[in-house]
Parts: C-alpha cells; structure tokens; sequence
C-alpha cells in the first residue's frame, strides 16, 4: 500500500482505556563510574495502550534514548520493573529477551542502522533470520511485502549507498515491519532528514499506526510531528514532566 | 544463517581479500610442512629391509698410493670371520648403509628404464650379514661362477619399473647406455634375486630401487680400500673392535683398519636428516604464530569496527552466544575460502606426482592443513567473538 492511499483510518485508542502492551513502574537508571553517578532516568512510570502512537519529547541528555534502549529491552533499569503485555521480564534469560525483542519489537533508528554490505531485501530479512521456523522463502515473501508497504519494491537488490536518506529510513522502516511487531521504537527517525523526507517517514508512520494498529513510541525533538501523535511524554534530567 | 553468512563475506570479499589470502598462505605452509613431515614419519614406521643391529662396518686401507691384492684381502677375511664374536663378514663396494656415499645409475630391459638406482657390489656372504628379505629366487653362490652375464639381485622396486608384473628371475638387463657393442657381458646383469624395498640412506628416506651385482670369487682387482660388513655376537662391544683391528694389522702392518657400528651410523645420519626438516617445521612454527597472531588483530579491529552492527542485530533478536557464534561461523566462511584456494593448489602436487611421491601423503598433508587452519582460526576467533557477545547493545547502537 502506497502512502497516499490511507483510507480506512482506526479510531485512536483511548490511553487509559486500551490494554497496556507497555508498562515501566518506578524506572531508574544510574550509569555509576568510580568518580561519578549519574542518574539518566529518575522514578519513571509509564503505561503505553496497544495502538498508540507516543513521542517523547525532551532536550539532549535527558534520557530519551536511555528509556527507549530500556523499553526496547537492549539495557536493564538499575530499578523498578518492565512489564510486556503485563509480564514483568526482569526475570527473562538473554535468549527469552533476544526473543521477545524478535517477536514483538521493530527499531528505527535516526542513522537507520542498515548493514551496507547487504541488499535492500537481506537488509529487510534480518529479523526474520533470528526467527526460528521461518524458511527462506517465507522470509523473502515477507520481507518483499515489507518493502511493498515502504513503497521501496524497485530498490531491493540495491545497497544501502545507492539510497537517499529517506529511501534508507525507509528500508529501516520496512526491516521493522518484516517481523510484524506489536510495537514499533523510532528513535529520531527524522533526525538525520530534510523537512520533505521527514514529513514523508512521518506519514508512513501514522500510517501504519492508524491502519495496522501497530503501537509506536517515537523518540522525537520536532514539536511539530510530535503533535502529530496521540500523546506527548516530555522529559527533563531523566524524570517525566508531563 | 550460513547462506546470510556467505552472502555477507561474498559481499566483503575486498575487505577479506587479506585475510582470505593471510589463510592461503598458512594453509600451504602447513601443508609443505605437513607432507614432508607425514613422509618422513611413513619412511621412518616403514621397515628397512635389512638387519643392521650387530652389523658393524670394517674399512680396510691399504695407504697412499698402494693397492691390496685381492689374496691377502681374502686372508684378512677369513682371519676376521675366525675372531670369537664375529658371526660372517662380507665384503662389499664403500656404499655401505647410512653413510654419504652413493653409487647409482640407471638401467635398461627392452628400452623400459629404470628410476634412477643405488648399486652396490656384494659377494657371496653378503646377506648372511645385511638379512635382505629374499622374495624370490636366492642370494650368489658358488654355481654363479659359470655365469655368462653378471649375476644380480634386485630390489622389488626395481623389478616393478624394469618387468612390470611380469616374471624377473633369469632376466638379463644392462645399463640405460652401455656404451660398447657388443656388451660386455659384465654389464649385462642377470636377475638371481628380488627382495625386499630396502633404505639404506636414512631412517627417513623413501626406499630406493637398488641393485648388488655379484662380486667375483675370482676378481683379481686390486683395491686401495677394502670394505667390510661383520656380522657379531649380541653385546660385542669395543673389545671386539679392538681385536678385529689387530687381526687386520697381523695380516700386514702396512694396512690400516677401522671399525664402525652401522646402528651408529645411522643415529649420526638421522641427526644429519633431521636438522632440516626441524628448521623447517621452526620456520613454518614461525610463519604460522605469526599469521595466528595477524588474524587475531584483523578480528578484533573487525568487530571493533562493527559494533554498531552487532547492537544492530541484538535488537533484531540476536542472542549474545548467537552474536559470538555468527562471528566464529564468518571466521570458518572465510576460512573455508582461503582453504578452498590452497587446496586447490596443493591438489596438483598428487596429480601432478610432484617429487615422485604417491598421493597419499599429499592427500594426508592437506587434510592435516586444513584441519590446522580451521582450528588455528577457530582459537583467534574465539576471544573476538566472545568480546563481540559480550557487547551491550544500547551502548553499541550509540556508537555509529
């Protein structure tokens, strides 16, 4: 499906009626040297509804990335508890978390993060190798289906340098969706575009959010697509302000 | 996984090309190494063909400028053969066993040649000393003296290149160019005798095609030296040596003797054959700590400079075992096509011959090699890779 064909558009979720596929009680996180203790997140509590579409917002430091790297379970809180889907995964083993992150996770990143020695399409496979039971063609179909809906179809025996920015955030895009994750994590996903691509990765976004329901939680500074969302977490020296 | 394996270090084959070649490289020294060593441990468990325990060298000379007469050289061996402890002696031309000295050549049967061949010249008495291992036929005797052509024994080797599978005994062959017309009928050499495959140059050496043509009864040559072979009572020892040596003075003052033990000769030629293949497997040592040590350091700036994409592939659901293995299974990809390079080189050395050597221990070598090089790789790799599981991926993904 191309961008500009959005036509069945999903009533938004209500943030305190809708099941929480995310919740973060009592967060903290305290990078510890020998000299200097520095606290990145202070007493964080957040609940995050199936199909909803949240930008944290916040100046540079402040812990944005540092709470997207805990909800993402790529780093541990040094207290309080992570629940998905209402399961607390403190208790997980690297294998449970490594599949958790598999099933259910998509990660865009503002420096997209493609591998430049692979294609377009094995770029997008990637998580669908750590997938068990997963063939190769089953793989390649999904992932093709995934670059369908990025609108990226033409490019996929193309390398990552032969892409423009946007293009590239795009292929990023469509890896996250290969899996077909519940939840999808963009840290700064416009931050290295023009106004023009921006918008367009913006679109494709809310797009996916409206249509598939897919729950996004986007790592923004842009006030402006930030209001685009649902709901605007802001953050100031690791606590929420709002 | 292995094909995204494959197809990620096809796509970095420039970035590889070193240590695909640094992997090369290793792989044909050690396979060098390894078939001279796997050839030389084949010669050395292979028997010798004869019994040199108890057999001690006699050299017999009779001083500058002068010549023995071939009755007072047979008076010293019958004086010698009576000394109590000596068991037979047999004389014989100066290329006794493990000493630098040789007499080859190469000969000739219905214009099929021989490889190139050691001769020796032994009498009657020759193998109740040496114990050559008769195959067929039998060793010189007295009826030999009526021979029109030159009574020898060959080895089995040298049956097989000169007859093939057919019969031997009663053939008659000559050198690969006789020189005269009509031959002479000394060197046309009539087979008495096969035995065994016999190495007489070391312990480690491959057996070499051999041939003793008899040495006449009769022989009126006179000879500057004399050699020897004495066969003794087990535990003889310098007494013996002693008193072989007076024997020899008591026949003639003006000749002088020397005794050898053919087992010491043999430790001394060992020693002689060994320092070469020691310097060789030292230098190949070298090469390959080295090229371990150049991997190990192409590793780990490898995965220094792909944390990102290790952060990478965490997020995407990679385990930290599943990362350190994805390394080690890249390192074996491309172990496999330095490997694949060598081997392909290292297979023309069976199909071509190279150095007349059978296949088998070309064969042996580069599986050695191969073997060596996938676990030389495997325990570079091994660290590197356990460093890349061990990276935490938050902090990797921050790095780009």
């Amino acid at each position: 499906m191309s961008l500009a064909s959005v036509s069945q558009v999903r009533p938004l979720p209500d943030a305190a009626t809708a099941p929480a596929i995310l919740k973060l009680t009592d967060i903290e996180k305290i990078y510890q040297t020998k000299t200097i203790e520095t606290v990145a997140l202070n007493r964080v509590n957040l609940t995050i509804g199936k199909g909803e579409f949240v930008s944290i917002m916040g100046p540079s430091g402040c812990g944005k990335s540092t709470l997207l790297s805990i909800i993402g379970l790529l780093d541990e809180p040094t207290s309080g508890t992570v629940e998905i889907d209402g399961r607390p995964v403190a208790a997980y083993s690297d294998r449970e978390l490594a599949a958790l992150r598999n099933q259910k996770i998509g990660f865009v990143f503002q420096s997209y993060h493609l591998i430049n020695d692979l294609s377009v399409l094995d770029n997008v496979e990637l998580p669908l190798l750590y997938r068990s039971g997963v063939g190769g063609k089953e793989r390649q179909q999904r992932a093709l289906a995934a670059l369908d809906k990025v609108g990226l179809s033409a490019r996929t025996n193309h390398f990552p340098s032969q892409l423009s920015g946007g293009q590239r955030q795009r292929v990023a895009i469509a890896r996250a969706l290969a899996g077909g994750p519940e939840l999808i994590l963009a840290d700064e996903p416009t931050g290295n575009l023009d106004s023009v691509m921006g918008e367009e990765i913006m679109d494709l976004l809310l797009t996916l959010n409206r249509e598939d329901g897919v729950t996004i939680v986007m790592v923004t500074h842009d006030e402006h697509q930030a209001q685009k969302t649902e709901r605007v977490i802001r953050f100031f020296d690791g606590s929420q302000v709002s | 996984m292995l094909r995204h394996l494959f197809t990620l270090i096809w796509n970095r084959k420039q970035a590889n090309a070193l240590l695909i070649s640094e992997i090369f490289f290793s792989f044909v020294v050690l396979f060098g190494v390894g078939a001279v060593l796997i050839t030389a441990a084949r010669n050395f468990l292979a028997p010798h063909g004869f019994d040199y325990d108890q057999v001690w060298r006699l050299e017999v000379r009779a001083g500058q400028n002068r010549k023995m007469p071939r009755a007072e050289l047979d008076d010293v061996l019958r004086q010698v053969q009576a000394v109590p402890g000596v068991r037979m002696v047999a004389l014989t031309s100066g290329n006794v066993p493990f000493i630098f000295n040789t007499n080859n050549s190469v000969f000739e049967y219905q214009g099929k040649k021989s490889p190139v061949t050691n001769y020796y010249h032994a009498d009657d008495q020759y193998n109740q000393v040496m114990r050559l291992h008769l195959r067929e036929g039998r060793w010189f005797a007295p009826i030999d003296d009526g021979s029109h052509h030159r009574p020898v024994v060959i080895s089995q080797d040298l049956r097989e290149s000169l007859f093939g599978n057919g019969p031997a005994l009663g053939k008659i062959f000559t050198w690969e160019n006789p020189g005269k017309d009509p031959i002479n009928y000394q060197d046309q050499f009539l087979v008495t005798g096969v035995v065994d495959p016999v190495r007489m140059e070391s312990d480690f050496s491959a057996p070499i095609p051999s041939m003793w043509q008899r040495l006449l009864p009769y022989d009126t040559t006179h000879w500057e030296t004399a050699n020897v072979l004495v066969r003794v009572a087990p535990g003889s020892a310098g007494e013996l040596q002693e008193k072989i040596a007076r024997t020899v003075a008591g026949v003639t003052r003006q000749w002088t003797s020397q005794v050898r033990v053919i087992n010491d000769e043999r430790l001394h030629r060992r020693r002689y054959t060994l320092v070469p293949v020691v310097g060789l497997c030292i230098i190949g040592l070298f090469l390959i700590v080295n090229g371990a040590l150049g991997l190990f350091g192409v590793l780990w700036y490898n995965i220094s400079q792909r944390r990102a994409e290790i952060g990478l592939r965490r997020a995407m659901g990679a385990t930290g075992a599943g990362i350190g293995w994805q390394f080690l299974g890249e390192m074996m990809v491309v172990t496999t096509f330095g490997v694949l390079l060598g081997g392909m080189l290292a297979a023309q050395f069976p199909l071509l011959h190279a150095f007349n050597l059978p296949a088998q221990p070309y064969l042996m070598a580069i599986g050695a090699a191969a073997a060596a090089v996938y676990a030389i790789t495997a325990i570079c790799a091994w660290q590197p890779s356990r460093l890349a599981a061990a990276i935490q991926p938050a902090v990797a993904l921050r790095e780009e």
